[in-house]
């Protein structure tokens, strides 16, 4: 066997029960990774929309302020490691901002005065609209 | 070492395999959010080609950007002119001498009034002056000073719809004191034309929503449409549902204009009968089965059953007709019809874990 293993010349034909197994193995350790990483609990991006552009997508592992401009003015949107909130709004009522941290996939936040929706977005779409 | 080559070939393949089939999953859908009548307003379409998709979708929205104009309660319809409904509220206000409407408002007053009239005045858009005493009818509303004697005499002055007459497309009121606002109608009425002109238009499937009402056409590929039900507290959603071909769902809540005075909650939702904003209520969900208006009734059913104390909802939206319904008290008590029970399900991990779901039938 071992001397199989270490043939000199093998090609397509003579890949051995090893080779197949090392393939069969990583396979099945990519789709489980797959399964557990990119699960659509777990939100992987954060998507935002300035009245009906989609603004920009930005990864969730990161720890960083974006500014963008809406439509009355300037607003923070915070991103730390795995979730995102509206942190500064130039709107009077400051719902957005009250709304807190979105963690998980499907969540969105939207600030109606400023014109900005914030949606994470993992793997599945967990519903097509919200009826909020 | 020739080996690994081979099984650096096997990666690759297997690579191409995962590119291959989510170049598949591509669908068909297009989709494009945008703000009319103060809130988001959110369009899918499936299986139309891109460019088609894009021109529907802004016609829709053009649509309702108008019929914004036309029913704003508020806000003029340019700088010198006011909208139609501003208008016909300052011919109310003068006296009862008829004027004209455009055919399109004429239906809608007479239907606004059926669904009025049926709901035991609890769904009134007459009671505009309560609306904008309350201080609701602004773009960014602040929190007033309650002038309890104003808002009696408002009550007491009973504006109904039942006082004004529609005839041959025009329109006068009995009592001077109604002052209409379709807040709680026209986006009802906006989905229904909406699923009406895409139906026209040979489109087999769509989701239309506008600030919370959702209505159907399709399906969404080889599933039904998916809809998700805010929680009023979190960012989030409470449960999910499927919308099926001409279904509408509606929401009401006591989150989305709202003030805070003394640590109390003022919500737009007001009491016809007392004036004062409902405060035992967080969350009304209706969903309604294809019919003709099933748009406006996903927005106005609503109501009634979310200004009724609680023994009473059950028996308001029987009232109404209204088979499916959610509410979401003060407390976050959550009471289910079974009719929608069986619809739901719970995306919220604390209804899930420790279900205060309690589940009503219909009397």
């Amino acid at each position: 066997m071992l001397s199989l293993l270490r043939s000199p010349k093998p090609t397509f034909k003579h890949m051995l029960i090893g080779d197949w197994l090392t393939i069969i193995f990583s396979v099945m350790l990519t789709a489980y990774l797959f399964q557990t990483l990119w699960s659509h609990e777990h939100a992987s991006k954060v998507q935002i929309r300035i009245g009906d552009k989609v603004y920009a997508a930005y990864d969730l592992n990161q720890q960083r302020d974006i500014k963008v401009h809406g439509a009355i003015g300037d607003a923070v949107i915070h991103i730390s490691q795995g979730k995102v909130r509206f942190s500064k709004s130039p709107c009077h009522n400051q719902y957005c901002v009250h709304q807190g941290w979105l963690t998980r996939s499907g969540q969105a936040a939207i600030c109606l005065p400023n014109q900005i929706s914030l949606e994470l977005i993992g793997e599945q779409k967990p519903y097509d609209s919200l009826n909020y | 070492m020739r080996k690994w080559p081979i099984s650096l070939i096997a990666i690759a393949i297997f690579a191409m395999a995962i590119a291959g089939i989510s170049a598949l999953k591509q669908e068909p859908l297009y989709h494009t959010q945008s703000y009319v009548f103060g809130t988001l307003v959110d369009i899918s379409i499936y299986g139309e080609p891109e460019e088609r998709a894009k021109q529907l979708a802004n016609q829709v929205l053009q649509d309702f950007q108008n019929l914004h104009n036309q029913l704003h309660a508020w806000k003029p319809a340019s700088s010198n002119q006011p909208s139609e409904l501003g208008t016909l509220n300052t011919a109310f206000a003068n006296g009862n001498k008829p004027i004209n409407i455009s055919p399109q408002l004429a239906t809608m007053l007479i239907d606004a009034t059926d669904l009025s009239v049926k709901s035991q005045g609890l769904f009134n858009p007459a009671i505009g002056h309560l609306v904008s005493s309350w201080g609701f009818q602004r773009d960014e509303f602040t929190a007033v000073n309650i002038d309890d004697t104003k808002i009696q005499a408002l009550v007491k002055a009973n504006p109904r719809m039942t006082d004004i007459v529609v005839k041959d497309n025009t329109a006068y009121s009995t009592n001077p004191n109604v002052k209409l606002d379709l807040g709680g109608y026209a986006k009802g009425y906006a989905l229904d034309k909406a699923a009406e002109y895409l139906r026209n238009q040979q489109v087999k499937n769509a989701l239309v929503n506008i600030g919370g009402n959702i209505i159907a056409l399709g399906q969404h590929g080889n599933q039904p449409w998916r809809v998700g039900i805010q929680h009023p507290r979190k960012p989030a959603a409470i449960a999910a549902l499927d919308l099926a071909d001409g279904w509408a769902v509606g929401t009401s809540g006591d989150y989305q204009r709202y003030f805070t005075l003394n640590g109390k909650r003022y919500c737009h939702i007001i009491d016809p009968n007392s004036g004062y904003p409902v405060q035992h209520t967080q969350s009304v969900t209706v969903l309604i089965p294809p019919q003709k208006n099933a748009g406006v009734l996903s927005d106005v059913a609503s109501k009634p059953i979310f200004i009724t104390v609680a023994e009473d909802k059950a028996r308001t939206a029987a009232m109404l007709g209204i088979q499916y319904f959610m509410v979401i008290d003060q407390k976050s008590n959550i009471v289910v019809s079974n009719a929608l029970a069986h619809k739901l399900e719970w995306l919220d991990p604390e209804v899930k874990k420790n279900s205060h779901v309690k589940l009503v039938t219909l009397p």
